[in-house]
Formats: C-alpha cells, sequence, structure tokens
C-alpha cells in the first residue's frame, strides 16, 4: 500500500514579532488599568485582571494569543511571580511573558483554567511545587507529590533531606582531612518530613475521591449499571513506566480517567537549581530518556538565550542531525510501541528497536553513550565527530533508513485489525487541542499546522526544506500517521543537512567546566520528538540557574486523556495512552 | 462391573444434589449442579444413549448453567443472603417436601405402576443408532412440540429485552 | 474376565500413554513458540540450556523447575476451594478431549486389535463439542475466585467470547457431518483416505479456525489474558504450578484443535491419497497448524472485545449457516 504523505503547503514564515510594547498598548486600550510595569522580559498584569486580559488575548482576532505555552512561577525574596508564556498558533513566533505578581504571604491568582485548559495540569503542578493557590480551579490538588506532603519543594526556603547548601559545587567534604558523610549529618528521622500533628498510628491517606463530574450525563447503556473503579497502574504491562491511571468503567466502557503522576517524581527543578547550568546538561538527558540529544539541544537554546552566544555553523549542522536522528528513532519506535499497544507481540516494536540500535552506535561513537548522551555544549557541541561518522550516518539515512520505514509502513498501516482499533478512536477535535496546550504529534494529528521549527525557526531549521504533516480526524491513527509522516521528513532534513555541513570550529571560545551567564531569564524551546520542550531560566548572574523550569510535553498532553478516553473500552484507552507516546521520565520530572 | 459405575455416578449425582441444596456459597452450589449433569449424563451412557449424554453436558453444563455463573459472578451475592427471605416459606417448604417424598416412594417402592419396557431397547438403539433414533423422532412425531419450544425461547428472548428496556424508561422518569 | 473391566483397563494404558505424551509435548511446544517467535521477531531465542544443533533442549525442563520454586501464592480474599480447583478444571478438560482422537489405524497384535483411540464413541464430534463448552470453567472460575478486577474482566471476556465463537464452532462442524454422515471421528478419518473434506468444506475449515483460535483465547482473540489491557486477565493472581496448569491447558488446548483440524478436515492420520496412512501424518499437520498459529501471534495486533462480539455474530455465525444450508442444499440435490 503506497502511503502519500499530505500536499506539501507552502512554508509559513512567522509574518509579525510578539513585541511586548504593542501588545501592552493594546491591552491598555482594552484595560487601562491592567499592565503594571513592562520590560523586555515580559508584562506584568495586575493581579485581579490576569483571567480579563488572559481571555482578551485569546480572543481577540488581532492578537489571537490561543496558546498557552508554558505556565510557571518563581520564588523572588520579596513575592511570587506567576509566568505565563503565549503565544498564536496561527501567527507563530516566540511567545510573550504575561507575569503576575502575588505576595507571599496569601498567595492566590485566578487559574486561568476557564481560558486555557492546558493551564489544568500546570497549575496543580504550581500549587503543588510553590504553594500558589489558583481560585475557580476545579481541582486544585497536588499533583506531583502525595497528598499530605508537607511542605513546598520549590520555594527556596524548603530544605530537602540530605540538604547540604544552597549550590554546587559543595564545599569539601574532607574538611581538615576528616571525611564527612551527609547521611552522617542527617539522622535517619529527618530524611522525611511530615506535618507537625501526625501521629503515625492514626494517620490515614485522604482517600481518593473517584472523579464523578460528568458521569450523570454519560449513558453507555440503556441499563441502570453500577460503576466500578479500576486502578491501571502504577505496576502495570502498559502504562510505559509507573503511571496510574485511575479508571472508572461501566462494563468495558470508561466513564472517568484521571491519570494519578508522581511516581517517577525527583523534582528536577530543584535539583536544577542547585546544579550550576552546566550540570543540568546530562541533567536533561534524564528527562525524556528516549531523545536525550533533542532535551539537550533545546536546554542549550535557552541559555545561549541568556548568554546570546552565536553556535558556529558546524555545530548548528551536528546538532541538527543529531535531533533529527533521535526523531527518527523515537519515532520509529513509537510505531512499534503503539502497536504493542495494540497487542501485537512485540515484533513490530523489535524492527522499530533494530534501527534504534544502530543509530545508538553513532550516538555512541560521538559523545560515548548511547543513550545519556551529554552531548551539547553552550555555544557547540561537546566532541567533533569522528573518523568516517559521516559516510555511516549517509549509509542510514540514504538507504537502510528509509528501507525500513517503507516495510514498516507497508505492514503496519495496512493492517485490518490496526485500522479497526484506531480510526475514530480517542479523537481530539482541533481547538481542544490548541485550547489542552497539547504538542507535538498528538497538536499537529489533530490537524493544527504548528511546529516550533517552523513558527520560531531556531539552531538553522529556516535553511531546510521540508513539510509540516497534520493530520485530519485527530484520532489513534492519525497520531500514528503524524510519526510516520514525520520520520519520512526529519530523514528529508538529514539528507540535506549530511549534504551541506561544512568544516570548522565545534565551539564558541574554548571549552569551560564553567560559564558565566549574565542576569536575566529567557524562555527556550525545541521541537522534541514529543511536542514542544521548553526551558524556562531566570538567572541572577551566579554560576547556578535562579529558577529553571522545564515545560514537559508529556505532561501537558496527558491533560488531555479523560477529554479522548471517555466513551471508549479499556482497550482503547491503552491505545490512546500509547498514541501520546509517554515517557514518565518527563511527565513526573 | 456395570452395576458398579452405576453406583458410583448414581452416589456422585445424590451428594452433588445435596451439596448444590446445602452450600451456602452460590458459585458453590452451581458447580455442585455441574457435577449432578456430568454424573447424569454418565448414567445415559450406561443406558446406551451417547448422544443424550453428550447433548446434556454440552446443553446443561456447557451453556446454561455458565449462564448462571456468570449473572453470580456479576452480581456477587453474599454468601448468607437470601436466607432471611425465605423463613416465612421454611414450614410449606417442609410440608410441601414430605408429600413429594411420600409420593415418591409410594411409586417407586410400591410399585403403584407396573414398570414398562420402552420400543427403544438397547438393542433397537444398536440397529438403529441412538443420533438417529433421537433425530427420527425430533423430526416426525415430536415435529409439533420441537417448533414450539423454539418459539417459546424466541418469545422469552424478545420478553427479556423488553423488560430491560422498560426499566430503563421507568428510571429516566 | 469381565469384557468391560478389560475395557477400562485398555483405556486406562492408552489414557497414561496419551497423558505422558501430551504433557512433554507441551513442554516443547513452549519451546517451539519461542524459537518460531524469536525468528520471527529478528531474535536468536533460547539456545543456553542442554544445547543440541543451537537449540536449547532441556529449556523446558530448566522452565518447569523455574515455575515449580516459585511462590504458592493465594490472595487473602480469594475463594480458596475454586481458586485452587480452577486450573485443574482447565487442564482436565483441555485433556479430556483427547479421549475420541483417532491417532492411527487400528493395528492387530496376536489377534487382538487395538484401536489407536483411547474411545471409539459414536457421538466424538458432539463429544468435542460438549468437551469444549466445559472448558469455559477453567477460565471463568479461575477468574472470579482470585478477586481481582482484572481477572473477573478477564473471566466475563472469556464466557461472552467462547460462548458466543462456540456456536459457529460447532455449525462449521455442521457441513463435514452433513458430508460424512456421521458423528465418529474414526470413520470420518476413514472416509477420507482418498479425498479430504477440505475439499468439500473450505468454508468450513476457515471458519473453524478462526473459531477454534478463539475457543483457546489465542491471539488475535487473546482478550481474557490480554496482557497489555488486562495485565493477565484471568490468570492475573495465579503463580507457580497454579499458573503453569493455565499455561499447560492453554498449549494442550491448541494440539487439540490442531489435532480436531487434521482428524475432521485434514484426513487425520491419513496421508495424501491415501499414502502409507499412520500417526507421523497426524503429527506432521498438527505441526503445520501450530506453526501458523504461533506465525499469526508474532505478527498480528489484537481485537477489540466489541469487535471481536460483532465479528462472532455478524460474520461468522451467518457465514457459517450459509454454508450449512449450501451444503443441505447440494446433498438433497445429488440425491445422497
Amino acid at each position: 500500500m503506497a502511503v502519500t504523505e499530505p500536499v506539501a503547503p507552502a512554508v509559513v514564515k512567522p509574518t509579525t514579532t510578539n513585541d511586548p510594547q504593542s501588545i501592552a498598548d493594546q491591552i491598555k486600550a482594552k484595560y487601562p488599568d491592567a499592565v503594571e510595569s513592562l520590560s523586555a522580559q515580559g508584562i506584568v498584569i495586575r493581579r485581579d485582571r490576569l483571567p480579563d486580559v488572559a481571555r482578551f488575548l485569546r480572543d481577540s482576532p488581532a492578537l489571537s494569543f490561543d496558546y498557552l505555552n508554558n505556565l510557571t512561577s518563581v520564588d523572588y525574596p520579596d513575592r511570587f511571580e506567576v509566568v505565563y508564556h503565549l503565544s498564536s498558533i496561527s501567527r507563530g513566533g516566540a511567545p510573550i511573558a504575561l507575569k503576575v505578581n502575588v505576595n507571599r504571604e496569601n498567595p492566590t491568582v485566578s487559574s486561568l483554567v476557564p481560558v486555557y485548559r492546558g493551564a489544568d495540569f500546570q497549575e496543580r503542578e504550581v500549587y503543588d511545587m510553590m504553594g500558589i493557590r489558583f481560585a475557580g480551579h476545579p481541582n486544585l490538588r497536588r499533583i506531583l507529590m502525595w497528598e499530605g506532603f508537607e511542605g513546598y519543594p520549590l520555594r527556596k526556603n524548603y530544605h530537602e533531606p540530605y540538604y547540604e547548601e544552597e549550590h554546587k559545587p559543595f564545599g569539601t567534604r574532607w574538611d581538615q582531612g576528616h571525611h564527612v558523610i551527609a547521611e552522617d549529618r542527617n539522622p535517619w528521622h529527618d530524611n522525611v518530613q511530615y506535618p507537625p500533628d501526625l501521629d503515625a498510628t492514626t494517620y490515614k491517606p485522604p482517600r481518593d475521591e473517584i472523579r464523578t463530574a460528568g458521569i450523570e450525563n454519560v449513558s453507555v447503556t440503556k441499563l441502570r449499571t453500577d460503576k466500578i473503579v479500576l486502578n491501571i497502574g502504577p505496576q502495570h504491562p502498559s502504562t510505559h513506566g509507573v503511571l496510574r491511571l485511575k479508571t472508572t468503567i461501566d462494563g468495558e466502557t470508561i466513564v472517568a480517567v484521571e491519570p494519578v503522576l508522581g511516581y517517577l517524581h525527583r523534582n528536577h527543578e530543584k535539583i536544577g537549581e542547585r546544579n550550576t547550568f552546566l550540570q543540568n546538561m546530562p541533567y536533561t538527558d534524564r528527562l525524556d530518556y528516549f531523545t536525550s540529544m533533542a532535551n539537550n539541544h533545546a536546554y542549550a537554546i535557552a541559555v545561549e538565550k541568556l548568554m546570546g552566544v552565536k553556535v558556529p555553523e558546524r555545530a548548528e549542522y551536528i546538532r541538527v542531525i543529531m535531533v533529527e536522528l533521535t526523531r527518527v528513532i523515537a519515532h520509529m519506535s513509537l510505531l512499534g510501541f503503539l502497536y504493542n499497544d495494540l497487542g501485537a507481540f512485540y515484533t513490530p516494536l523489535l524492527y522499530g528497536l533494530e534501527e534504534r540500535e544502530l543509530v545508538l552506535d553513532l550516538f555512541e561513537s560521538v559523545a560515548g553513550s548511547r543513550m545519556m548522551c551529554n552531548y551539547m555544549r553552550f555555544g557547540g557541541v561537546a566532541r567533533d565527530l569522528p573518523e568516517g561518522w559521516l559516510d555511516r550516518c549517509q549509509y542510514l539515512v540514504d538507504e537502510r533508513l528509509p528501507r525500513v520505514l517503507d516495510e514498516m509502513g507497508n505492514y503496519l498501516i495496512g493492517n485490518e485489525v490496526f485500522r479497526a482499533r484506531t480510526k475514530n478512536v480517542g479523537i481530539l477535535p482541533r481547538d481542544l487541542a490548541i485550547n489542552y496546550s497539547t504538542a507535538g504529534p498528538v497538536l499537529r494529528g489533530s490537524g493544527v499546522k504548528y511546529d516550533v521549527r517552523r513558527a520560531e525557526p531556531y539552531s538553522i531549521y529556516d535553511r531546510f526544506d521540508f513539510d509540516i504533516p497534520v493530520g485530519t480526524n485527530g484520532d489513534v491513527y492519525d497520531r500514528f500517521m503524524m510519526r510516520f509522516w514525520e520520520t519520512q521528513q526529519s530523514l528529508r532534513i538529514l539528507k540535506q543537512a549530511l549534504k551541506q555541513i561544512p568544516a570548522g570550529e565545534i565551539m564558541t571560545g574554548k571549552k569551560n567546566y564553567q560559564v558565566r551567564v549574565p542576569k536575566g531569564e529567557a524562555y527556550g524551546r525545541g521541537e522534541n520528538p514529543k511536542g514542544e520542550l521548553g526551558f524556562y531560566l531566570v538567572s541572577d548572574g551566579s554560576p547556578n540557574p535562579y529558577r529553571y523550569h522545564v515545560r514537559a510535553p508529556s505532561f501537558i498532553n496527558l491533560g488531555t486523556l479523560n477529554e479522548m478516553a471517555v466513551g471508549h473500552k479499556i482497550a482503547d484507552l491503552i491505545v490512546i495512552l500509547g498514541s501520546y507516546d509517554v515517557v514518565m521520565g518527563e511527565v513526573d520530572r | 462391573m456395570s452395576l458398579l459405575v452405576f453406583y458410583l455416578f448414581a452416589a456422585i449425582a445424590v451428594l452433588a444434589a445435596l451439596g448444590m441444596v446445602v452450600l451456602r456459597n452460590p458459585v458453590h452450589s452451581a458447580l455442585s449442579l455441574a457435577l449432578v449433569f456430568v454424573s447424569l449424563a454418565a448414567m445415559y451412557v450406561l443406558l446406551s444413549a451417547p448422544f443424550i449424554a453428550v447433548a446434556q453436558v454440552m446443553i446443561y453444563a456447557g451453556a446454561i448453567l455458565i449462564l448462571f455463573v456468570f449473572v453470580i459472578m456479576l452480581l456477587s451475592p453474599g454468601t448468607d443472603q437470601g436466607v432471611g427471605a425465605l423463613k416465612a416459606q421454611r414450614g410449606l417448604a417442609i410440608l410441601f417436601g414430605a408429600a413429594l417424598l411420600v409420593l415418591l416412594i409410594a411409586v417407586l417402592g410400591g410399585a403403584v405402576l407396573p414398570p414398562t419396557r420402552g420400543t427403544f431397547t438397547p438393542e433397537a438403539i444398536a440397529a438403529e443408532g441412538d443420533t438417529q433414533a433421537v433425530g427420527a423422532l425430533l423430526f416426525t412425531n415430536f415435529l409439533l412440540p420441537f417448533e414450539i419450544t423454539s418459539i417459546l425461547l424466541l418469545v422469552a428472548i424478545v420478553g427479556v429485552i423488553v423488560l430491560a428496556k422498560k426499566r430503563q424508561s421507568i428510571s429516566k422518569q | 474376565m469381565d469384557p468391560l473391566a478389560l475395557v477400562i483397563i485398555e483405556a486406562l494404558i492408552k489414557s497414561i500413554v496419551v497423558i505422558i505424551v501430551l504433557l512433554t509435548g507441551f513442554a516443547y511446544l513452549t519451546l517451539m513458540e519461542r524459537m518460531v517467535v524469536a525468528r520471527i521477531q529478528v531474535r536468536v531465542g533460547p539456545n543456553r540450556v542442554g544445547r543440541v544443533f543451537g537449540i536449547a533442549a532441556l529449556q523446558p525442563i530448566a522452565d518447569a523447575i523455574k515455575m515449580i520454586f516459585k511462590e504458592d501464592f493465594i490472595p487473602a480474599n480469594a475463594d480458596k476451594l475454586i481458586y485452587v480447583l480452577a486450573p485443574g478444571i482447565a487442564v482436565g478438560t483441555a485433556l479430556l478431549a483427547w479421549a475420541v482422537i483417532p491417532l492411527n489405524p487400528p493395528l492387530t497384535i496376536f489377534g487382538y486389535t487395538i484401536n489407536f483411540e483411547i474411545a471409539n464413541v459414536n457421538v466424538a464430534v458432539l463429544y468435542l463439542l460438549a468437551i469444549g463448552s466445559l472448558s469455559i470453567y477453567g477460565i471463568v472460575l479461575g477468574g472470579w475466585s482470585a478477586n481481582n478486577k482484572y481477572s473477573l474482566l478477564g473471566a466475563l471476556r472469556s464466557t461472552a467470547q467462547m460462548v458466543s465463537y462456540e456456536v459457529s464452532l460447532g455449525l462449521s462442524l455442521v457441513g463435514v457431518l452433513m458430508v460424512s454422515g456421521t458423528l465418529s471421528l474414526t470413520q470420518i478419518v476413514q472416509q477420507q483416505s482418498m479425498i479430504w473434506n477440505v475439499v468439500w468444506q473450505p468454508l468450513g475449515f476457515v471458519i473453524y479456525l478462526v473459531c477454534a483460535l478463539a475457543e483457546i483465547n489465542r491471539v488475535p482473540f487473546d482478550l481474557p489474558e490480554a496482557e497489555t489491557e488486562l495485565v493477565a486477565g484471568y490468570q492475573t493472581e495465579y503463580s507457580s504450578l497454579k499458573f503453569a496448569l493455565f499455561y499447560m491447558a492453554e498449549y494442550i488446548n491448541m494440539l487439540t484443535i490442531s489435532a480436531i483440524a487434521s482428524t475432521v478436515f485434514l484426513g487425520g492420520y491419513q496421508g495424501p491419497f491415501g499414502i502409507l496412512p499412520g500417526v507421523h501424518w497426524l503429527l506432521i499437520k498438527m505441526l503445520i497448524f501450530i506453526f501458523i498459529f504461533m506465525w499469526i501471534r508474532g505478527t498480528l495486533p489484537r481485537f477489540r472485545y466489541d469487535q471481536l462480539m460483532r465479528f462472532g455474530w455478524q460474520v461468522l455465525l451467518p457465514l457459517a449457516l450459509a454454508n450449512t444450508f449450501v451444503t443441505a442444499v447440494v446433498l438433497v440435490l445429488l440425491g445422497k
């Protein structure tokens, strides 16, 4: 069966830059008292005006900021700052930052869930991590930590167990010739912090409430039946890690599903704030451990924005080649993983993984490591390509990968059972996909032509000729096909990049174990295989980031699970979950 | 020898039947009933009627009872449920049970009716084949009852659907 | 000696032989499946334990020993009696089917004729269907008694699935029965010495294979134990030998349906065009079927529950009925 990609559209270049000044003027014209101050870093909005301004920005046809990229908060000594990054799907361009100042004593902001439903999980995360309450949020509970956890870990005054110092590098442990182990300084009972009034003998965890909102409206059969709650996970063969889905079912039909997250939580962001900027580079590998090169790239972009470093030509090409190879193997593996969720006994998966091994060989020979590559540096890459690397890559890109991809397409896409199981399953309509802040293949599968590589071309992506494929129905089949088509496009980019790659420097300046990052803040993002991976960094001029926030695409995509799965069968839920391509390392961070 | 086999399966059947009545757990009861069916099938085999035996297992144990189990599993009633509700009937049940017992003893033990020998002796069945005998009877002498039964079953299925739908219209109001 | 006692003794000996062969056959079937699936998946497969010609000849024994030494676990709220009984029922019903399958043409030694089936029942085909309908009990009871939601869902699925596909399974055999005019497997095999029944009943053959796959819960109809959805379905709480028994029942069922398919449609122990009848033909045919089942397992994804039911009732059942009807009409027209 021939698989044709969608008709190649004209390359969409972003037309306007989202200039904060003009946007602030337009907000002022509508709500004269709304803007508190304005800088290149963002527009500070008055706290009580936030929902009005957000709704205005979303609905005004001239602005149409219909996409909430990122929502996070920063803990300053005198205040909390909640930061919203908004952009326009149709216009593209860099997102603008809206900020709201919140006092430390009683931190409350109006929830933006009524405006952007994608704010749901992110606001819960901010509440969980920094203790800022969002008035009007439908379900404001902890999301990564457990209910009953004491304290807000991302506040600067929160100290974790075995706390040593505020920043790395830590002082010597060989003080005056005596080795001091951190554990010795912290007796075990200080390992976990409990609420002061907790009595372990009588403590009962807060009862998980079954999410019943909307259940009454769903009529599955015409008979009155009892519903049961099925916990899928955290230990389950197909939750792709330790994810728990609290599923209410009626027979085999799903009435409500709620992801319960945090089983793999290690407070990546807090550790990131302890680390120096460079120490975070290997740490980003662990976010989405399937795509470490792409994570490196997005983080490097964010830091380079702060530093204002220019990356040498050759390094840019190497980066693009690495990221696109990552995309190829991530997507090809997903073709197999999704088949696994459909009940095929590992065969398609193993064919995908075989190609992944070959690409990992390439990664190993440049980075020294197969999965946790830690390859990119601020202003370049860590090492130059070894002798003969390009030829090996050329063989894969020109011959092997296209052949295997075609083979997989022939066997997998035409399969009758596959089509029956995926078409019209887990439909996410276009407007919901945008409103829920989904990203990557999930967003494009719903027919939204939005790819960071085109919307805000970074690195050297503006030099390559490639298309952004989009789906039509937004069902699992479309999301599967997105992976297939995007792999084809990545191979196209790779062919061009391998042809054009110049000789030259791979790093601006000399190699350094410590970089100097000037004061400021930046939101840097890249198009990961899973979607838009963003890093929001605040630097106070010290060697460590003052705030290090990760906009994890899998985490935000998961917010649409209930929307997609209700009314389908249990078997469909597994397939829908598989079509996100979630990686729990990134979801729980 | 065949008498020995008969007594073996008769004992199993009686014990299993008792178990079905006595056991508190409905699933255990249903399983005892299945055992009764299987032992009865063994007796049909001894009576040179393997077709009936197999049909007994297939229809009663394999189809009807499995639906019982299905329903019991879905409802999963407690083990003691239903005992209290039947208390009022207990006296009557003992009365009628005793009457039935007396009647059975009178009929079987006293031989009120002389035992008759049917037309299908083992020799006749062996000559014709038991499957053929059942088939021939079913499609000649008993054609009308056979068809009426199938209509009855159809009516029952339709009736179930109608009843189930009615419940839904009530719950809507 | 009482003739009935003689029959019983003979049957006992045959049963023991068949059971021993089946149980070792099951063990090597798991090895075969692992090897076949490994080759399909560009892997090597087991090749370490007792290596003979690159094949791990002792792997099944190693697996068995490992399985035996696993903790035998009974969940706290399980119905203990039924929980223990269910794997036994599963294996028992799986073995029972072999009572009527003719393995070899009759042999006469010292004037004593040995029939190579344990019992020559004149309703053998019906007997197989009856035993098939009983095999649901093992799965249903196992799933129910473990008191686990996944198990219960698996049990519910299997009940609905097996009850639905049994109908088409039975109907797919009716065509053959009409052609051959007997319910005895021995006679059915003997009639196929020249031309196999599959020639007269190709549609019935295909329907039988599909329904049989559904009856024994193999891919793509493995919903009762769908790993990616229900963890392990009705087997979720089982461990150690009890789990092994379910596994055993599954593989013996696979042997059984390939034996029935070979016997009813492909002439059983009869060679093509009457060449050298014997048990080796039956084994070859069974192996071909088993390989096809493994091949399907290595390649196909699973149906969804509602699609499976729709396929059974709306596609297979009408086809099976049409097959029966056409066969009947043709037979009447031919004046048989």
